[in-house]
């Protein structure tokens, strides 16, 4: 690849819009992601984060502007020809497949990358179960990277929350992305938990993934993003390196009131 | 032996008729197992039984060919109806695949040349038991293949969230696609079965009891595993005759007792993978908090 493809960003959106009806979800917004970083999407409830997710997976079509993944628009495409293109994600509310077991999951993640043609796999040849017998060790390993290879063989849905996001990053991973996209990946887990999704997403993006989280936990944000986008009302904040952008002060209001309502309370007390 | 001879003779058709439900409700579940509801196979079932009774008629073919004939019938128009009827939403389709088994059942009544028209047709062969009961084995392969391939991992997939599935690279209209010619072409096969067993097919043979029928076998013996269609037609078909000889008074009451208890208490139909791991899951639990871990 030449120097020029490398240093353009990897996924790049210009002037996004997305209205419902009369709703604005995404009102003309521009960022871009660089190549192996990761990338938090930050912002209050309803900022339209996951919209934007939807938009970049094809799920839903921007009402105008462009998005560009390594150059090619994807604003008209399927969710399954962008996803032939190296971008796979998680979901907020996570959404396994019921009665399947996590193994099961996980190779399903993996159809993009299973060697063999259907009819053929139908049929039973020798060449098509040596195929699917690669990609079941694939799935094992990455249902080793989320410490869930214990249990592969259970049913997915009987297992803990926390469980059943690392089985969806595994199933995302499952058809080698070159973009990762994380909506909420730490939702409803402690500390430790946390932090151990964080060590994963450096991990990945060490092995060349590039990844775009939306992450509540500022915490988590500024230990383990190295750039991030601020939204609100379907609008940009700011972006950059994320201490500056929390220290922007439009940040600061979106997140925590207006500035001179605290400087109120300040002088009430 | 005598006794044998006799139970044969009295529930003989009705395991053959326990068969070619099972064909019927296979096509069923073929779609529904990708996520769509469609009353269609009645439609294929027509095509397969007067394609399959006019060739054995006036091109002299034998059983096997007239199956082949039946089931490529059957998978032309399944695709079709997959072309026309796929961008619909999940009630519509329902709804759709509805009016176009009134719309065969006129158009068998007014082409008499094709169809026997309203006199119906008579099918010049019939099926040994034998042949019936290879002809669903081989059919059941089939199903079992496409279980075990990444076919049936994509559909399952595409039916529990077509959503999902597709942002992981699955196209899910292609799937359905593929299940419609895969119905399609059971459909046929279990229509061409239908008119050998029953020797005469008429515009009423191919219509809303037949849909009924396939729809209550699936549901009945559950639409997630190819197993399930299988132990539902059985069970359906056989239900009658055997209340008949154990309730005789209260026949058709004992039977929807029967049905509404296994639909209340088995909602997802007499096979169900998914409780079975989830039994496990439960097991699991209990041996935890009793401090012996599995």
């Amino acid at each position: 690849m030449s120097d020029a493809a490398l240093s353009r960003p990897l996924l790049e959106l210009d002037t996004v819009v997305k209205t419902f009806g009369g709703v604005t979800a995404v009102g003309g917004l521009s960022t871009r992601v660089t190549r192996g970083s990761v990338h938090g999407l930050i912002g209050p409830n309803g900022a339209g984060k996951t919209t934007l997710i939807n938009l970049i997976t094809g799920l839903f079509h921007p009402t105008s502007g462009a998005i560009r993944f390594e150059g090619r628009s994807l604003e008209a495409m399927q969710p399954q020809a962008i996803a032939t293109l190296g971008i796979t994600r998680t979901y907020q509310n996570v959404r396994l497949f019921s009665g399947m077991t996590v193994l099961e999951q996980v190779m399903t993640g993996c159809w993009l990358t299973r060697e063999v043609g259907v009819f053929a796999s139908f049929l039973g040849l020798p060449s098509a179960r040596a195929a699917w017998v690669r990609t079941r060790e694939h799935a094992l390993s990455l249902l080793a990277r989320v410490s869930m290879d214990h249990r592969a063989d259970e049913l997915a849905e009987t297992l803990s929350y926390g469980e059943q996001r690392r089985i969806e990053i595994a199933r995302a991973l499952g058809s080698r992305p070159k973009l990762l996209l994380l909506d909420e990946p730490t939702a409803g887990m402690n500390h430790q938990e946390a932090t151990a999704i964080g060590r994963l997403v450096h991990e990945l993006r060490d092995a060349g993934l590039t990844i775009l989280m939306v992450e509540h936990n500022m915490g988590l944000v500024t230990e383990f993003c190295d750039d991030c986008t601020v939204v609100n009302f379907g609008r940009l904040l700011a972006t950059g390196d994320p201490a500056t952008c929390l220290a922007d002060p439009d940040v600061q209001e979106a997140y925590f009131g207006r500035k001179t309502d605290a400087e109120r309370i300040q002088a009430l007390r | 032996m005598e006794t044998l001879l006799d139970l044969w003779a009295a529930y003989g058709s009705t395991i053959a008729f326990a068969m070619v439900n099972a064909l019927f409700a296979l096509s069923t579940y073929a779609v529904l197992s990708t996520g769509v509801l469609s009353f269609t196979t009645v439609v294929f079932a027509a095509v397969g039984g007067f394609l399959a009774a006019q060739s054995v008629a006036h091109l002299g073919i034998g059983l096997w060919p007239a199956f082949a004939l039946a089931g490529i019938g059957g998978a032309v128009a399944g695709s079709v109806v997959a072309a026309a009827f796929l961008k619909l939403d999940s009630h519509w389709m329902a709804l759709a695949s509805l009016a176009l088994v009134l719309i065969t059942r006129v158009t068998v009544l007014n082409t008499p040349l094709l169809t026997g028209g309203v006199n119906g047709l008579v099918v010049p062969m019939s099926v040994p038991m034998g042949d019936l009961v290879i002809l669903l084995a081989l059919v059941a392969a089939v199903f079992w293949r496409l279980h075990r391939s990444w076919y049936g991992l994509a559909a399952r997939a595409v039916r529990e969230d077509a959503a999902v599935a597709s942002t992981m690279g699955i196209p899910p209209r292609g799937i359905q696609f593929t299940a419609f010619v895969i119905s399609g072409a059971v459909g046929g096969i279990g229509g061409a079965a239908l008119a050998f067993t029953l020797q005469f097919i008429s515009p009423e043979t191919y219509f809303i009891g037949m849909a009924f029928t396939m729809i209550a076998s699936t549901v009945l013996g559950g639409s997630f595993h190819w197993f399930g269609p299988i132990v539902g037609a059985a069970v359906f078909t056989a239900l009658p005759v055997t209340m008949q000889s154990v309730l005789p008074a209260i026949e058709d009451v004992a039977k929807g007792v029967v049905l509404l208890v296994i639909m209340i208490f088995l909602p997802r139909g007499l096979v169900d993978p998914r409780a079975v791991g989830l039994r496990r899951a439960a097991r699991r639990r209990v041996s935890a908090e009793e401090g012996t871990d599995v």
